[in-house]
C-alpha cells in the first residue's frame, strides 16, 4: 500500500515535472527568440529563418552609434529619468491617499473611494487630447516633465491594493501610538510606512515600469521631438512603415535592452510584489 | 483616366524635350555638374521676404531624405544670408505628416512633406497655406500637369481652383523581380511571374491587406475614384462596369488559391529581407510589388538581379489585363499658421525647385516631377524611376482619396486571398457593393 | 436556503445557485442603487438649500467686517487678528479676477455657441497667403471647461471664507481665542491630516483626469468630427445625436450594427480572456507548489519573465510570429516537412479571435500564478488530505476545495481582471490591430474591441465625438458593474475587520 502510494506519487510528480517543462519551453521561447534574432547578423531586415544564419552584434553597436535620426541611448536616458522622477512622486501619492482612505475618518470618505474607483474606468484615450492641450497652455509640451506629470498624476487613484494592504495592519498600533501623544503625521511615518515594505516596493515597482511601456500618451505629448522620447515610442518607430525595412533587427535589439534591466529587476523584488499585491488587492 | 495621363505624360515629354535641347551641356554634365550648380538656377526677389527676417523655420522630411534636405536647407540659407534664417530638419514620415499636423498645428512644421491623398485632409482642416500666385504661375509651368492638378484642390470657402502645395516628387509602386527566377518576358504576366516563383519555391509578395496595394484588385476591373463630393469628404467614383470589376476580383482570388503558397499578402518590408540570399540561405522572394522608396533597399538585396517594371496583366475571362496601381505624388506644403509665412514659401518654392529636384533623383533616387529633371540623364538611367514612369501610365491618380477609402479596400484584398474564401462560391458582387457603400459611409 | 444546506451543495450547484441569486437580487440591488443615487441628489439639493439660508444667516447676523468679507475675501479674518489667513482669502480673490479678465472669460463668454468667427485666409497684394486665425471651437470648449472648474474652486474658497469669517466673529463675542496661523497649520497633520494627504493628489487628478474628463463628456454632445476639425472649422452643440447615430438600425455597415456587434464579442473576450487566465494560471499555481515538486523558483521564473518584457514589445514579437513567413509558421513547417502558411490573424474571424485569446494566455497566465500562488498556499492542507482519504482525485479535489475556495476569496480580483479585459487595448491592437477586416462594420475589423474602435475613430479618423459616445456608454456599463459587485462583496463589507 505504502510503495503503491509512494510510487503513484512519483508518477504524478514525473507527470507535472514533463507538463511544467513543456509549458515552460512554451513560455520562454518567444523570448528566446527575441533574444537569438538581436544577434543576427544576416542582411535581411525581417528574419528570415528560425534560427539566424549568421551572428553578430551589430544590432545593438548600431543602436549606439548610428543615433543621427533615431537616438535610442538619448531615449534610454530620458526614459530612466522619467521613470525615476515619476516613480517617487507616484509613489508618495498613492500611498498618502491609501493611508488616508483606510486609517483616517472622515466626511464623504466612502464617497470619495467609489469616486476613486470609477474613475479609472473611463477609457483614457479621449482625454489625452485634453491632457496634451492642458499641457500646453502650461508651455510643457514635447517636455519630459510632461511626461514626469502625466504618469504620477493619476497615480493616487490607484490607492485600491495600498489601502487593502494598510487595512491589515492593526488599528491598535495606531491607539497606542496616539496615547503616547505621537499625532496623525507622525503615526504615518515612523510606525505604518516602516511596516509597509511591500506594498512601498509592490509601488514603486508598477510606477517605475509604467513608463517603459507607455507608448500612446507619451507619443502624443511628444510629437515630432524625436530626442526627447521615451524607448517605448522609439521602439515603437522603428517598425512604423517608414523604418522597419531597415530598423527590424535593431527594434529586437533595443527590446531587449529594454527588457533585461526590468526582468532583473522583477525577478529580485518578485517576493515584496507577490506579498503587495495578495495582502492588498485580494483579501484571504 | 489613365489615357489622359498617359497622353499628358507624351505631351510633356516632347515639351521637355525640347527644352533639353537649349540644355545639352548640362545634360551631358551629369549629377556632379547640377549639384555645382545649385543656387545658380534658382532665384527670388529678396523683396518677396517683406519685412521677416531672422526666421526659424522648422522642416519635416522623411527619414532616408533628411541628411540631404539639411544640406538643401543649409545652401539656401547661405543664398539669403541677410535675411538670417535658421532651419531645423526634424524626420517625419510624410505618411503620418498629416496627422500630426492636425493634431497640433502649432507645434508642427512651418514646411512638410506629405503624400498626395491627405491633401483634402489638410485643406479642409484649413491648416495647410495655398501657393503665393507669385510662385503658383512657375510651378504649374515646370511641373508635370498631372503633379500640378493634384496639388490642386477647390478653396473650401470660394470653391475657387487653388494650387495648395509644391510638387515633391512622384509616389507609387511597380514590380520587382529576382531576374534569376523571373525573366524579363515573364515579369509582363501576372501568371507567368506566379508559375516562375513557384518553379522556383519562392515567394510572390504584396501587401494585399492594405488599401493602398489592395486598390489593385478593383482598379484592374476599371475602378476609379473620382474625386469628392461637395462636402470634400465623401468619395465619388467613375462610372465602371461593375461586372467587369467582380469578374477581375473573382480571377486575382482564383489566381491566388491557385498558388496559394507563392501568393503572399506581407507588409512591403518584407520583399527587400526576401530577396536577400547568402550562401547558407537561399533568397525566399522571386518577386513582389514595392514602392519607389523602397528601391534602394531591393537594389541592394539583388544587385545585379534587380528587376523592375510596370506591374503585370493578368487574364480575365480570356483577356489580357493591366494591372492599374494608385499613383500619387508626395508634395512640400506651408503651415498655414506658421510664424514667417512668406520665408516659408520661399523655402518651399526652393525645395521643389528644379535643382533640388534634381540632387534627390541623384542622390536618392527620388522620381521627379519637374519636366527638365524627368529629361536628365539619371533620371532616364535609374531603373526604378524607369518602372515608376511607366506603371503611372497605367494608374489612378492619387488625389481626392477620402480617409474612409483605405480600410475598405484593404478589405477587399484580405477577402480575395483569406484562406475560407473560396473563388468559386464567394459573391464577389456583394464585396464589391459593401466596400463602395462603406467608403462612401452610407 | 439555509447556510448549513448551501454547504452541502457540489460546486457546481454553489455556483449555480450564486449565478441565479445574483440575478433575482438583480432587480432589488439595481433598485436600491437607484434610490441611493435618488438619495443622494436629493441630499445634494437640500444640502444646496441649506447652504444657502446658512448663507444669508451669518451674513444678517455678522458685524460690518463679517458683511464685508461676503465681498472681499478674508477682511474679517485680517481685522480680527488671522492676518495671513485672511491675506490668502485675499490673494485667491485677486488671482481669480486677474484670471477672469485675462484668461477665462473670453472663453465663457463664447461657450455658448464654440465660436462664431471662421478662420480665413487671403491672399496679400503680392500674392502672399495671409491666414486670420478665427475662433478655435476646441480651446473654447477645453478652456471654458477649465474656467468654470477653477470658478467652482473659488467658489468653495469664498464658502469657507464666509464661513471663517463667520467663526473668527462668533470666536471674539463668545471670548473664546482665536487660533493664531500656526494653530491653524497644526491642524493639518493632525485632525485635518485627511485634508494634507489628499490635496496634491486630488489637484493633480483634477487637473488630469477629471477636468480632461469632463470635456470629453461634453465633446459627445458636439459636432467635433473628421468635417469640423478646428483651426479651419467651426464645430457646435448637437445634443443627443451622437448616441442615437449608435443605436439606430439602417442598411449596411453603420454605426449601430457595429457598435453591437463589437459590444457582443467585447463581453465574449473579457469572459474568456477573464477565465481562461484565471483556471489555467490557477492549475499550473498549483502544480508549481505541489509538494514535492522541486526548482519552484525555477519554474515560476520560467513564467514570471514574460511579465517582466514590455507588452509592446511582446505583442510586436508575437505580431511578427504570427505572419504568414513568421516564426509559428516557419517552425511548423521545419516540423512537418511541408511549406505550411497559416493565415493566423487575417484569415476566418474564428481563427483570428481563438489566437487573440492563446497569445492572451501566455501574457496573462504568469500574473496569475503569482497572485494567487500566495492563497493557494493558505487553503488548509488537512482540507486536501482528507479529500484524499474520502478516494478524491487531482480533479475531484480541484473542483471541490480549491476553485470554491479561490472564486470565493478572489472575487474582487476576478472583477477588476474582468474591466481591465473589457478595456484591454494591448492585447487587440497591437497583436491584430482589429483585423480580420470585414465589410460589415464601420472603421472596424473582427477582433476590434469597443476601446480599440474607439482609438481608431479618435487617431485615425478624428470622429472625436462619436468615440466620446462609445467611451461614455462603456464606462457606464463597467462601472454600474463593479459598483454593484463591489459593494455586495465581502471585502467591502468587512473593511473594519482588523479596526
Amino acid at each position: 500500500m505504502i510503495k503503491s502510494y509512494k510510487l503513484r506519487r512519483t508518477l504524478s510528480n514525473t507527470f507535472i515535472y514533463i507538463i511544467l517543462a513543456v509549458l515552460g519551453v512554451l513560455w520562454v521561447s518567444p523570448l528566446a527568440y527575441l533574444v537569438i534574432q538581436s544577434f543576427s547578423a544576416d542582411k535581411s531586415s525581417i528574419p528570415q529563418t528560425l534560427i539566424p544564419m549568421s551572428y553578430g552584434i551589430d544590432n545593438y553597436v548600431k543602436l549606439f552609434t548610428n543615433v543621427e535620426t533615431l537616438n535610442f541611448p538619448r531615449w534610454y536616458l530620458n526614459t530612466f529619468v522619467v521613470a525615476c522622477f515619476s516613480c517617487v512622486i507616484s509613489t508618495i501619492s498613492v500611498l498618502m491617499v491609501a493611508y488616508a482612505f483606510s486609517r483616517l475618518r472622515f466626511k464623504s470618505r466612502k464617497k470619495f473611494i467609489n469616486i476613486g474607483m470609477i474613475l479609472g474606468m473611463f477609457p483614457g484615450f479621449m482625454t489625452m487630447i485634453a491632457i496634451y492641450y492642458l499641457l500646453k497652455a502650461m508651455g510643457l509640451t514635447q517636455t519630459l516633465v510632461a511626461l514626469v506629470i502625466c504618469y504620477s498624476a493619476g497615480a493616487g487613484l490607484g490607492f485600491q491594493i495600498s489601502k487593502g494592504f494598510f487595512d491589515t495592519i492593526p488599528r491598535a498600533l495606531d491607539e497606542a501610538a496616539t496615547i503616547d501623544g505621537a499625532n496623525k503625521n507622525q503615526i504615518f511615518w515612523k510606525i505604518i510606512l516602516p511596516m509597509s515594505k511591500p506594498i512601498v516596493v509592490y509601488t514603486v515597482l508598477t510606477a517605475f515600469i509604467g513608463p517603459w511601456t507607455d507608448f500612446i500618451l507619451a507619443r502624443i505629448i511628444m510629437g515630432d521631438a524625436i530626442d526627447n522620447y521615451t524607448v517605448a515610442i522609439g521602439l515603437q518607430k522603428m517598425v512604423s512603415l517608414e523604418f522597419k525595412v531597415n530598423y527590424f533587427k535593431q527594434f529586437l535589439a533595443g527590446s531587449v535592452l529594454v527588457a533585461v534591466p526590468v526582468t532583473i529587476l522583477f525577478l529580485k523584488m518578485q517576493s515584496y510584489y507577490v506579498e503587495g499585491v495578495t495582502a492588498g488587492g485580494v483579501k484571504g | 483616366m489613365k489615357k489622359i495621363v498617359a497622353l499628358l505624360l507624351a505631351a510633356m515629354m516632347m515639351v521637355a524635350a525640347f527644352a533639353s535641347c537649349g540644355n545639352t551641356d548640362k545634360a551631358a554634365g551629369g549629377s556632379d555638374d547640377a549639384s555645382t550648380n545649385t543656387g545658380a538656377k534658382f532665384s527670388v526677389d529678396v523683396a518677396d521676404f517683406g519685412e521677416e527676417s531672422g526666421a526659424s523655420l522648422k522642416v519635416w522630411g522623411p527619414d532616408n531624405y533628411v541628411k540631404l534636405l539639411k544640406k538643401q536647407c543649409d545652401a539656401f540659407v547661405k543664398m539669403f544670408p541677410d535675411q538670417k534664417i535658421k532651419i531645423n530638419v526634424v524626420a517625419q514620415g510624410e505618411d503620418t505628416a498629416a496627422t500630426n499636423m492636425l493634431s497640433d498645428a502649432d507645434a508642427a512644421a512651418d514646411v512638410f512633406g506629405f503624400a498626395s491623398d491627405q491633401l483634402s485632409r489638410l485643406v479642409n482642416a484649413g491648416v495647410i497655406a495655398p501657393v503665393a500666385t507669385k510662385y503658383a504661375e512657375d510651378i504649374t509651368a515646370t511641373n508635370l500637369k498631372a503633379a500640378v492638378s493634384a496639388s490642386t484642390l477647390p478653396n473650401p470657402d470660394t470653391n475657387e481652383d487653388t494650387l495648395y502645395a509644391f510638387p515633391e516628387t512622384g509616389n507609387g509602386y511597380y514590380l520587382v523581380y529576382d531576374k534569376t527566377v523571373v525573366s524579363d518576358k515573364e515579369a509582363g504576366s501576372l501568371e507567368a511571374i506566379l508559375a516562375a516563383c513557384k518553379k522556383a519555391g519562392k515567394k510572390f509578395i504584396m501587401d494585399a491587406g492594405t488599401g493602398y496595394y489592395g486598390c489593385i484588385f478593383a482598379f484592374t476591373g476599371g475602378l476609379e475614384i473620382n474625386g469628392l463630393e461637395e462636402d470634400g469628404l465623401t468619395q465619388k467614383f467613375n462610372d465602371f462596369d461593375s461586372k467587369k470589376v467582380v469578374a477581375t476580383l473573382k480571377a486575382f482570388s482564383t489566381l491566388m488559391h491557385e498558388y496559394k503558397d507563392t501568393f503572399t499578402s506581407l507588409d512591403v518590408a518584407n520583399v527587400s529581407s526576401g530577396f536577400v540570399s547568402s550562401k547558407k540561405k537561399a533568397s525566399t522572394c522571386g518577386a513582389g510589388i514595392d514602392g519607389n522608396w523602397n528601391a534602394t533597399a531591393d537594389a541592394d538585396a539583388l544587385g545585379e538581379n534587380f528587376g523592375a517594371t510596370k506591374l503585370p496583366t493578368i487574364k480575365v475571362d480570356g483577356e489580357e489585363q493591366q494591372m492599374i496601381s494608385m499613383y500619387g505624388y508626395k508634395m512640400i506644403g506651408v503651415n498655414n499658421g506658421s510664424k514667417y509665412p512668406r520665408t516659408s514659401q520661399i523655402l518651399a518654392y526652393y525645395l521643389s525647385s528644379e535643382d533640388c529636384q534634381q540632387q534627390r533623383c541623384d542622390e536618392l533616387g527620388w522620381s521627379p516631377t519637374n519636366n527638365t529633371v524627368i529629361e536628365s540623364d539619371s533620371a532616364k538611367n535609374n531603373v526604378a524611376i524607369s518602372a515608376l514612369v511607366a506603371q503611372s501610365e497605367h494608374s489612378v491618380p492619387q488625389v481626392n482619396v477620402s480617409s474612409t477609402f483605405w480600410d475598405p479596400m484593404g478589405n477587399v484584398g484580405n477577402k480575395l486571398i483569406a484562406a475560407d474564401t473560396n473563388p468559386k462560391k464567394y459573391d464577389f458582387d456583394k464585396l464589391l457593393k459593401d466596400t463602395i457603400s462603406n467608403i462612401k459611409d452610407e | 436556503m439555509r447556510y448549513i444546506d448551501y454547504m452541502q451543495l457540489n460546486p457546481f450547484q454553489k455556483f449555480g445557485y450564486n449565478f441565479t441569486q445574483f440575478f433575482k437580487k438583480l432587480p432589488g440591488n439595481l433598485k436600491r442603487f437607484f434610490v441611493f443615487l435618488g438619495h443622494v441628489i436629493v441630499k445634494f439639493f437640500v444640502g444646496i438649500g441649506k447652504g444657502f439660508a446658512n448663507y444669508g444667516k451669518k451674513f444678517v447676523k455678522g458685524d460690518f467686517a463679517v458683511k464685508l468679507s461676503y465681498l472681499i475675501f478674508g477682511f474679517a479674518n485680517m481685522v480680527k487678528g488671522q492676518l495671513i489667513k485672511g491675506l490668502l482669502f485675499l490673494i485667491t480673490e485677486v488671482a481669480y479676477i486677474l484670471f477672469m479678465i485675462y484668461f477665462g472669460w473670453g472663453y465663457m463668454a463664447k461657450f455658448g455657441t464654440l465660436g462664431t468667427v471662421k478662420a480665413t485666409t487671403t491672399m496679400d497684394e503680392m500674392g502672399f497667403p495671409v491666414n486670420v486665425p478665427g475662433d478655435n471651437s476646441m480651446l473654447i470648449l477645453l478652456y471654458g471647461v477649465v474656467t468654470i472648474v477653477v470658478s467652482v474652486i473659488v467658489l468653495a474658497i469664498y464658502i469657507a471664507n464666509t464661513k471663517s469669517a463667520y467663526k473668527v466673529y462668533e470666536d471674539k463675542l463668545e471670548g473664546r481665542k482665536v487660533l493664531s496661523f500656526k494653530e491653524d497649520v497644526m491642524q493639518f497633520v493632525d485632525e485635518k491630516f485627511h485634508i494634507t494627504l489628499m490635496s496634491l493628489p486630488c489637484l493633480l487628478i483634477g487637473c488630469f483626469t477629471i477636468l480632461p474628463l469632463v470635456f470629453m463628456i461634453l465633446i459627445a454632445f458636439t459636432s467635433y468630427d473628421n468635417a469640423h476639425l478646428p483651426p479651419g472649422n467651426l464645430f457646435t452643440w448637437v445634443g443627443l445625436s451622437n448616441f442615437t447615430d449608435l443605436v439606430s438600425m439602417t442598411e449596411g455597415a453603420n454605426k449601430a450594427t457595429t457598435f453591437i456587434g463589437l459590444a457582443q464579442w467585447t463581453i465574449i473576450w473579457a469572459i474568456f480572456a477573464t477565465f481562461t487566465n484565471y483556471i489555467f494560471g490557477m492549475i499550473v499555481a498549483l502544480m508549481i507548489n505541489k509538494k514535492g515538486i522541486k526548482l519552484k523558483a525555477l519554474w515560476r521564473t520560467l513564467f514570471v519573465v514574460v511579465i517582466a518584457v514590455p507588452q509592446f514589445v511582446s505583442l510586436l514579437l508575437m505580431n511578427q510570429m504570427l505572419q504568414t513567413n513568421g516564426a509559428i509558421n516557419q517552425l511548423l513547417s521545419l516540423l512537418t516537412g511541408s511549406d505550411v502558411a497559416i493565415q493566423f490573424l487575417n484569415s476566418t474571424p474564428l481563427m483570428a479571435r481563438v489566437t487573440v485569446i492563446i497569445v492572451n494566455i501566455w501574457i496573462g497566465i504568469p500574473y496569475t500564478i503569482l497572485i494567487t500562488s500566495g492563497i493557494l498556499m493558505n487553503i488548509p492542507a488537512d482540507l486536501y488530505e482528507s479529500a484524499t482519504i474520502d478516494g478524491a482525485g487531482p480533479v475531484k479535489s480541484f473542483m471541490k476545495i480549491t476553485l470554491p475556495y479561490m472564486l470565493f476569496v478572489t472575487t474582487p480580483y476576478l472583477i477588476t481582471s474582468f474591466i481591465g479585459n473589457i478595456n484591454n487595448f494591448n492585447v487587440i491592437y497591437l497583436l491584430t490591430a482589429g483585423g480580420p477586416t470585414t465589410s460589415d462594420y464601420y472603421q472596424a475589423g473582427y477582433t476590434d474591441i469597443l476601446v480599440t474602435w474607439l482609438f481608431k475613430l479618435t487617431m485615425d479618423k478624428n470622429d472625436y465625438n462619436l468615440a466620446a459616445a462609445v467611451g461614455i456608454l462603456v464606462f457606464i456599463v463597467c462601472a454600474t458593474l463593479s459598483l454593484i459587485t463591489f459593494n455586495m462583496t465581502k471585502s467591502a463589507k468587512d473593511e473594519e475587520a482588523f479596526s
